[in-house]
């Protein structure tokens, strides 16, 4: 049989290739062996750098390294390398602090990585997440106020609703915040925001700045 | 107390006579509720009141009746059990409001095992613990430092009356009769009557007693005391007639 060229554009449920010729990348999924569109889009196969062959040496023989497959990936026309970046597990994002109750912080994940996000992902802070020690005396009002902005770093994907984050590291943690006067505050400590205008102090769990 | 030049009204907004501002040598000028400092030598009020200036604590606030209730911390408040959750009990400080949340353990005497049973409806007087304007308030049954109830803890029997937030105040106050002008209970006890009381600075004053008559009449004097503004003499007529008519 001639070789199966893989198409320029698939629909969803169309046939790429057998797994044994290509691995799956974003858009695609595997069944019975054999590569599957998942998207409406245009078909990238990207090779693999070639892998050096076997070196010669005269007192060793080292193994074949096993070429690697190309990977094929479907991605939808029009935003075909800005693909939307979905927080993953590990990623440093920057959220907006929605609502707080006793027990967690409800935040709005705005910026993952360097990239804006299109869509605002709910987020959720435990209080046993906020701090590395001491975690069972948090309180998360000393902590983060609504209209914060926090660094912080997703922990798990979570369930439907939220993604949850922690912020548990000396440099993750409120980066700007307002007084009850209004004003942007100035981090004074890791415990402390101040009002410049008013001098009033504020507590927050501030991220150490780089 | 009177209005006059020391105690004038006030509205949001108006700027205050330099001269009632008490001065003290040592201690730094404290404001109370209704009054806002903008930097850096304004003072503002922001509730429309009376302005009380006191120059031995070197403080001042504005004396004002409120329609609604909001939670400060350390308030000795009368709430309703709304529902019980894991752990927590949800109440009910004002109407139309969320709940206040009481944990199970804050009762004297309370352990992982031994928990108190209130059921929803059930009347709990308690001391707010925490309470500020991006979460509901969190309250206890029991005096932190000692551990012992001091009086909080579940109301039973009896019946809890709605009063305005001015009178609860008044009637919170150390000497009710000289400062808020409120002597009405002292005067039914002096008649005779038994009964208990507790006054909740959301707006509601429970009556306990073993006659009913006796509560109907209690509530009856503190309604009339309320919606007529009555001063300490029209007080003792009101509760003489009650006495009467109860007889």
């Amino acid at each position: 049989m001639a070789t199966s060229s893989s198409p320029s554009i698939a629909i969803p449920g169309q046939l790429l290739g057998p797994a044994s010729k290509y691995q799956p990348g974003p858009g695609t999924h595997i069944h019975e062996s054999n590569l599957y569109s998942s998207l409406l889009g245009v078909v990238h196969i990207n090779q693999p750098a070639k892998a050096p062959g076997p070196a010669k040496r005269l007192n060793k023989i080292l193994p074949v390294v096993p070429t690697e497959l190309p990977t094929i990936t479907v991605s939808r026309s029009g935003v075909s390398e800005k693909r939307e970046a979905l927080p993953e597990v590990g990623n440093t994002v920057l959220c907006r602090v929605i609502r707080i109750t006793p027990r967690q912080a409800v935040v709005a994940i705005l910026v993952c990585g360097d990239t804006v996000l299109e869509a605002e992902w709910q987020g959720l802070i435990r209080s046993q997440d906020v701090r590395a020690t001491e975690k069972d005396k948090v309180k998360v009002y000393e902590s983060f106020r609504p209209g914060d902005i926090v660094r912080a770093e997703v922990i798990s994907l979570g369930d439907q609703a939220n993604y949850y984050l922690s912020t548990a590291r000396n440099e993750l943690g409120v980066i700007m915040a307002t007084s009850e006067a209004g004003n942007t505050m100035y981090p004074v400590s890791w415990k402390e925001y101040k009002d410049p205008e008013t001098g009033f102090s504020e507590p927050r769990k501030v991220a150490k700045p780089n | 107390m009177e209005v006059d030049q020391q105690h004038p009204l006030v509205l949001p907004g108006d700027t205050i006579d330099p001269s009632l501002i008490p001065t003290h040598k040592k201690q730094p000028l404290r404001l109370g509720p209704g009054l806002r400092h903008i930097p850096p030598n304004a003072i503002i009020p922001t509730v429309a009141g009376q302005l009380i200036a006191d120059h031995k604590k070197n403080s001042m606030w504005v004396e004002y009746n409120g329609g609604r209730y909001i939670p400060s911390p350390n308030d000795l408040v009368i709430g309703q059990i709304v529902r019980s959750a894991a752990d927590l009990y949800y109440v009910n400080l004002t109407p139309y409001t969320s709940s206040a949340t009481l944990p199970q353990l804050a009762f004297e005497g309370a352990t992982k095992k031994t928990r108190p049973i209130l059921a929803p409806g059930a009347l709990i007087y308690a001391r707010v613990t925490l309470a500020n304007r991006h979460m509901d308030a969190e309250l206890e049954c029991v005096s932190g430092s000692t551990g012992k109830a001091e009086g909080l803890g579940p109301l039973t029997g009896g019946m809890a009356f709605d009063v305005s937030l001015g009178l609860a105040r008044r009637l919170l106050m150390a000497r009710s009769r000289e400062e808020g002008g409120v002597e009405v209970l002292e005067l039914l006890g002096g008649e005779g009557l038994a009964f208990e009381t507790a006054v909740g600075r959301n707006g509601r004053v429970w009556v306990g007693s073993e006659s009913t008559k006796t509560v109907i009449a209690v509530g009856r004097a503190l309604r009339e005391t309320d919606e007529g503004d009555l001063g300490v003499e029209q007080q003792r007529k009101l509760v003489k007639r009650l006495i009467r008519e109860m007889r």
